[in-house]
């Protein structure tokens, strides 16, 4: 009965589902042209996703073997050729097939990273600003302190002692990233919660939680998703910084780890710039990748964003 | 003639055409009379008032038109000289338009010291005196902007405007903001300094009663144009131009209670694509089928009372008809138009 | 007053909250923390007494009050590996990491500034089109891997700066404020300097340009014009003087942040500072030293946490005056 009372208020005073989606897809396909930030950022990462899809097929050698020269020698410090598009590793292994499948465990760390600070700080986001009281408190103060904790250095000792693992760093860095996103999407919440839909729901006497689901968090998903693509990013680099300082995973290659072994066996004396180079822009690819397609959704999915 | 506007033009850079806030604008101040500039939102006061002072925003253009101070045409060049000095400003809004983060008094000191030509001591001084002229305790000039009431703002605002004793000065809705009580006190002092300074006021308002209560002439303005221009008395007495006519019944009497308010129908049309003729026409009771062709506006040199209106002759018998709340129902409207 | 208390009580708690979750951070961690000392030379009954000796076999919750009531007297226990007081290695090391992040932060907010108030001016322009994207790169780009470049560009193939340290070997000074404003010095700081101010211009910047344009269309800025006062002055004066407001603030808490990331960067240029450090005891699993060095770094975080806050009353008088609008 009460649902039933809700929809036939909705239908008046909310646009309906049909008319909502066709104005985001026209906005989105508008994009290109009107936001070519956007645009560019999802090309970079349609890129990285393809590449990481076919490794295997990109790179011949498997990224940790050591290779030689046709002449039978071990091909160590090669410069880029036709055969080594980037060179050879001190220890002769191919560094563009590094660089390939480095992108793999790239998109492993972001995405995963992404997804946990995204779904945990709009669960909490969407909680504590509905239902307000002690909860709100108590949640928004562990996030205060989750904000001052100092974010490498707390990485560092989190990963130096649980042992050197992946999973350990995206923790590490959901730990630290969630309570951005949540004190965001909660603000977010408390205005969505005062619009005339949200009240008409309330007073038709539909249930808390339908309301928070159904009514509310669709309007905070696009928010959760600016989030997770800003988590992508500083996902990857922590886990590069990580791996630099000799605390990641030595059992997967990532441009971290690549860095760090070009790092520690001289590649920057020996001007090996083909080695150390191209993980350094991969990363920074994937990162301003993230930083314009956060900028390009906030306009397509929050209007009110535009000036 | 202190100040002259003649066929003022101003647009706003637009998506597909220009916005005409000011299309064709004419009309003169006399030396020592408070002068009303009235018409709705959006007929383009603010933005006429700013061109006088050369200060438009980065999208906005005088495309046309001759402005004269003393005799003098404004350009540039003349007005790097003539701003402020003797030429001010009251903002609308006087909170934004001062600066949050020093003190009312610094303000009042930078304007007398960097556009003046007093020194730091004296500047004080003098700060002390304007706050006194406009009924502010000169301790307050150690307060930040945001630590005054509205209706202290805004005596501030004109207190700044003397600064350094002016002739002109145009002032943007300076009560617009404040409750009825202030609003009185506000219009009191202005009104008792420009007696005392002999200053020249453009008062821009939408409210016709500060006309009746403050001005000694009147301009009414409706999208971009001027529609009737005259003595204040004349004016709001036996208005000529039916969108006068419509502002007398639209306003409660500021010294009076608000009686029968009629509102007149509608809104101002879009200044991108104004209607051909008189623009008053979609809205106007009176208006005929003659009136939506040509230009109708008052011309740059009329003296007098003038009224840009088609059917001026018949001003007499209009007047009477609009007296009659039933002439501005939208019904009728439709009927006669 | 009433302002400032209140942001005191919130910074002290969190400074509590962290001091706490790092002592059961490091209690909870997996291996005993004594492992770097007990051996297999050692027997039963001496491995108990060494126990007793740092205080590890009273229960959690007593330890945890120890803890407390040691730090609050700057007790931060002896270093596993050097067999030193803690707390004498840090503040050894601690100019060192205080005087690159000030000086990169300074010069990059420098730049910042002035970059972010002409790119604000330059609104529209095709000098807008290429810079905007470049500062976001330069946001985007790994703050060792910057170092990295800096160093085989600037040091190893130029050869103008040391390729890394804080001094050249087989220098001697009569006192540390001597070591500190020798050129040697200097020259050291000069490249990680550089890869500091490199990786964090763009914050400023970005933030005094979108301040700027939102700033100059403020109606205080138009009266400016009204009244006539030169472009300079409007600029400068008005413009830029309430646009820095949250560069301010954002400089405090970058003193605090970036202390955090020089993690990397110390350890790319072998600066002795202290985020090396941390790195160093958490290799050697040295706890007493990394916990030490976690506390200091957390301590300036939350420092200049409060500084910001109070900076920004100072700055503006609105929120001095307690009244946010
Ligand atoms: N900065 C601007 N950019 C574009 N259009 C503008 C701008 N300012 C004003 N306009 C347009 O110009 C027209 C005249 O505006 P103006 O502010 O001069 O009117 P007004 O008579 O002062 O109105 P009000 O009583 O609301 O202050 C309006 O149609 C308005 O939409
Ligand atoms: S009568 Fe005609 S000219 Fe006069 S105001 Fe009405 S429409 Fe305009
Ligand atoms: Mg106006």
């Amino acid at each position: 009965m009460a649902e039933r009372a809700e929809a036939s208020l909705l239908a008046r005073v909310r646009p309906g589902r049909g008319a909502r989606v066709a104005a985001v897809l026209r906005r989105l396909a508008a994009m290109p042209a009107r936001d070519p930030f956007a645009f560019a950022g999802l090309t970079i990462y349609a890129a990285f996703v393809l590449v990481a899809l076919f490794a295997d097929l990109l790179a011949s050698n498997p990224p940790l073997e050591i290779v030689f020269t046709k002449a039978g020698r071990l091909a160590a410090n090669l410069p880029p050729s036709a055969e080594f598009p980037l060179g050879t590793t001190n220890l002769g292994r191919d560094i563009y097939a590094q660089l390939v499948f480095g992108t793999r465990s790239a998109l492993a760390v972001g995405l995963s990273a992404a997804i946990v600070v995204a779904s945990v700080g709009t669960i909490v986001g969407l909680v504590a600003g509905y239902f307000g009281g002690w909860f709100d408190t108590v949640l928004m103060r562990i996030a205060d302190m989750a904000l001052s904790l100092p974010f490498l250095p707390f990485v560092v000792v989190l990963t130096g002692f649980l042992g050197a693992s992946t999973w350990n760093i995206v923790l590490a860095v959901a730990l630290l990233l969630w309570p951005n996103s949540a004190r965001v999407i909660r603000s977010q919440v408390l205005t969505v919660r005062e619009r005339a839909y949200i009240e008409a729901a309330r007073v038709t006497g539909a249930r808390p939680w339908r309301i928070l689901f159904i009514h509310v968090a669709p309007n905070i998903l696009p928010l959760s998703f600016v989030y997770g693509a800003i988590a992508i990013g500083w996902a990857i680099i922590t886990e590069a910084g990580i791996s630099f300082l000799g605390f990641g995973d030595s059992t997967s290659v990532s441009w971290g780890y690549m860095l760090q072994d070009a790092f520690s066996s001289q590649a920057l004396s020996r001007g090996q710039y083909h080695w150390f180079g191209p993980p350094g822009i991969c990363i920074m690819l994937i990162v301003v990748a993230g930083f314009f397609i956060s900028r390009g959704y906030e306009e397509v999915f929050i209007p009110k964003l535009r000036d | 003639m202190i100040l002259e506007v003649r066929d003022l033009e101003v647009h706003y850079r637009g998506k597909a055409a220009p916005t005409r806030a000011v299309d064709g604008a004419s009309f003169a101040v006399p030396a020592g009379q408070i002068v009303g500039l009235v018409g709705e939102s959006g007929c383009g006061k603010t933005t006429a008032a700013r061109a006088i002072m050369g200060v438009l925003p980065g999208n906005a253009r005088c495309v046309g038109g001759e402005i004269r101070f003393k005799g003098r045409t404004l350009d540039n060049a003349a007005m790097h000289d003539l701003r402020w000095r003797q030429i001010a400003y009251v903002p609308q809004s006087a909170m934004s338009s001062l600066d949050p983060v020093y003190t009312v008094g610094a303000q009042l000191a930078e304007v007398l010291t960097k556009r003046g030509t007093l020194g730091r001591a004296a500047a004080q001084a003098r700060a002390a005196d304007l706050f006194e002229l406009v009924g502010l305790g000169p301790r307050r000039l150690a307060d930040y902007p945001h630590q005054f009431s509205g209706g202290m703002r805004q005596r501030a605002a004109i207190a700044m405007a003397l600064a350094l004793e002016p002739s002109l000065i145009l002032a943007d809705e300076p009560v617009t903001a404040l409750d009825v009580i202030v609003q009185r006190q506000v219009l009191d002092t202005l009104r008792a300094l420009q007696q005392r300074l002999n200053l020249s006021v453009v008062l821009v308002t939408h409210d016709i009663s500060v006309v009746a209560y403050l001005c000694d002439a009147v301009v009414v303005m409706y999208a971009g144009q001027v529609v009737e221009s005259g003595p204040a008395r004349d004016v709001l007495a036996h208005p000529r131009h039916p969108y006068t006519m419509g502002l007398r019944n639209a306003f409660p009497d500021l010294t009076s209670r608000a009686t029968d308010l009629v509102p007149i129908d509608g809104s101002p049309p879009d200044l991108a694509d104004p209607p051909a003729g008189c623009r008053f026409a979609p809205r106007c009771p009176f208006a005929l089928a003659a009136c939506t062709t040509g230009t109708v506006a008052v011309g740059a040199d009329a003296p007098g009372h003038v009224s840009a209106c088609r059917r001026d002759g018949e001003a007499d018998a209009l007047r009477r008809a609009a007296l009659e709340p039933a002439t501005w129902q939208r019904s009728s409207i439709s009927a006669t138009s | 007053m009433r302002l400032v208390l209140e942001r005191f009580l919130h910074n002290a708690g969190a400074l509590l909250a962290v001091t706490t979750i790092l002592f059961f951070m490091f209690r909870l961690m997996p291996g005993t923390p004594l492992a770097a000392y007990i051996n297999d030379n050692l027997n039963a009954d001496q491995q108990r007494l060494m126990l007793e000796m740092f205080g590890l076999d009273k229960p959690m919750w007593m330890q945890y009050f120890i803890y407390l009531g040691n730090l609050v007297h700057g007790e931060l226990g002896l270093s596993f590996f050097q067999r030193r007081p803690v707390l004498d290695i840090l503040l050894e090391v601690l100019p060192n990491s205080l005087i690159l992040t000030l000086t990169g932060l300074v010069v990059a907010y420098i730049f910042g500034v002035l970059a972010g108030a002409w790119l604000a001016w330059k609104r529209g322009s095709w000098v807008e089109g290429v810079a905007v994207p470049i500062v976001l790169a330069s946001r985007a780009a790994p703050e060792f891997w910057i170092g990295m470049v800096l160093l085989a560009l600037l040091s190893f193939n130029l050869g103008w700066f040391p390729s890394g340290g804080a001094n050249s070997p087989g220098m001697f000074y009569t006192s540390e404020w001597q070591r500190l404003v020798s050129l040697d010095y200097l020259q050291h700081l000069a490249l990680p300097v550089l890869t500091l101010a490199l990786y964090l211009q763009g914050l400023p910047l970005l933030l005094m340009r979108s301040n700027m344009l939102e700033v100059m269309h403020e109606e205080f800025v138009v009266m400016a014009r009204m009244k006539g006062f030169s472009q300079w002055r409007i600029v400068i004066r008005h413009a830029a003087r309430n646009a820095l407001l949250p560069v301010v603030t954002a400089f405090a808490l970058g003193i605090g942040i970036s202390m955090g990331g020089n993690v990397v960067v110390e350890t790319v240029f072998s600066w002795p500072g202290i985020g090396r450090m941390l790195v160093t005891a958490v290799a050697n699993l040295d706890y007493p030293l990394a916990q030490g060095a976690f506390l200091m770094i957390a301590l300036v975080l939350i420092t200049m946490n409060f500084v910001a806050d109070l900076l920004y009353g100072v700055l503006d008088p609105r929120v001095r005056h307690g009244r946010a609008g």
